[in-house]
């Protein structure tokens, strides 16, 4: 399993996606996914099973599938909710007591 | 570390900020002064907002201004600009930004920490409702030694 955070740069908004996905996953106890960030110009559909990207670059990722767009990069609540639905979707577990 | 880089020097305020290419100038003249950037990595990061990167804005009216490490960065360095009013970044509604961070990184991975430290500081309610209210450096300074101690 695999996430990626993208941006035009590689070294902002996607930088700073990837570490929250990483707190997110601790949080929920997750062990086993793959985060990194990297830019849109580096990336293609199927280097990553979710793309979490900024609001900005929704239409940007067109050629991409998986795409999660986050109104707010520094919104943790939301990334919590977008990152959790994202492992349902993938069918990874979450463990017992870090479900709320 | 964040303590490092936001400094008094680095840690600006301003009630009186003509547009948001202004404020990018203001963010930005500190680490022209300090030879962390040339004045290319400005441009850069001006074009880069003119052609519509408005991805800089991370929400909560705070945006991270920033180019490539080959735009123009000599040695790592941040910023920061509070302006009393909000200035639309590209005069985009959707963008009213009242914080303004400038980063100067020079290689993807060099700055880290700082980063950590950053989106630490920033994801977190509380330290970035009072960071947003600082007035000055000293409260900025307050605040980001106080993440040091969080998680």
């Amino acid at each position: 399993m695999k996430f990626l955070a993208v941006c035009s740069t590689g070294l902002g908004s996607s930088f700073m996606i990837h570490m929250n996905i990483d707190k997110v996953l601790k949080e929920l106890g997750v062990k086993g996914v793959d985060v990194d960030h990297s830019d849109l110009g580096s990336v293609a559909r199927g280097d990553a099973d979710a793309f979490f990207v900024g609001r900005d670059l929704e239409e940007a990722t067109d050629t991409l599938d998986n795409v999660v767009v986050l109104n707010s990069i520094i919104d943790l609540n939301e990334l919590r909710t977008k990152v959790r639905a994202e492992l349902e979707a993938k069918g990874v577990a979450i463990p017992e007591g870090n479900a709320a | 570390m964040l303590s490092s880089y936001l400094t008094p020097e680095t840690t600006l305020f301003s009630d009186a900020v003509d547009g948001w290419r202004d404020a990018i100038n203001r963010v930005s003249a500190p680490l022209l002064a300090s030879g962390s950037i040339t004045p290319d990595y400005v441009t850069a990061m001006t074009d880069s907002i003119a052609a519509g990167g408005t991805y800089i804005d991370l929400g909560y009216g705070i945006a991270l201004a920033h180019s490539r490490p080959e735009n123009g960065v000599l040695k790592t360095g941040l910023s920061s600009l509070r302006v009393s009013t909000p200035v639309l970044l590209n005069d985009d509604p959707a963008h009213p930004i009242d914080l303004f961070f400038c980063l100067a990184a020079t290689d993807p991975t060099g700055h880290l920490q700082t980063m950590m430290e950053l989106a630490n500081l920033l994801s977190n309610d509380e330290l970035r409702t009072r960071l947003l209210a600082a007035t000055n450096a000293a409260d900025v300074s307050t605040v980001i030694n106080e993440n040091g101690t969080t998680e």
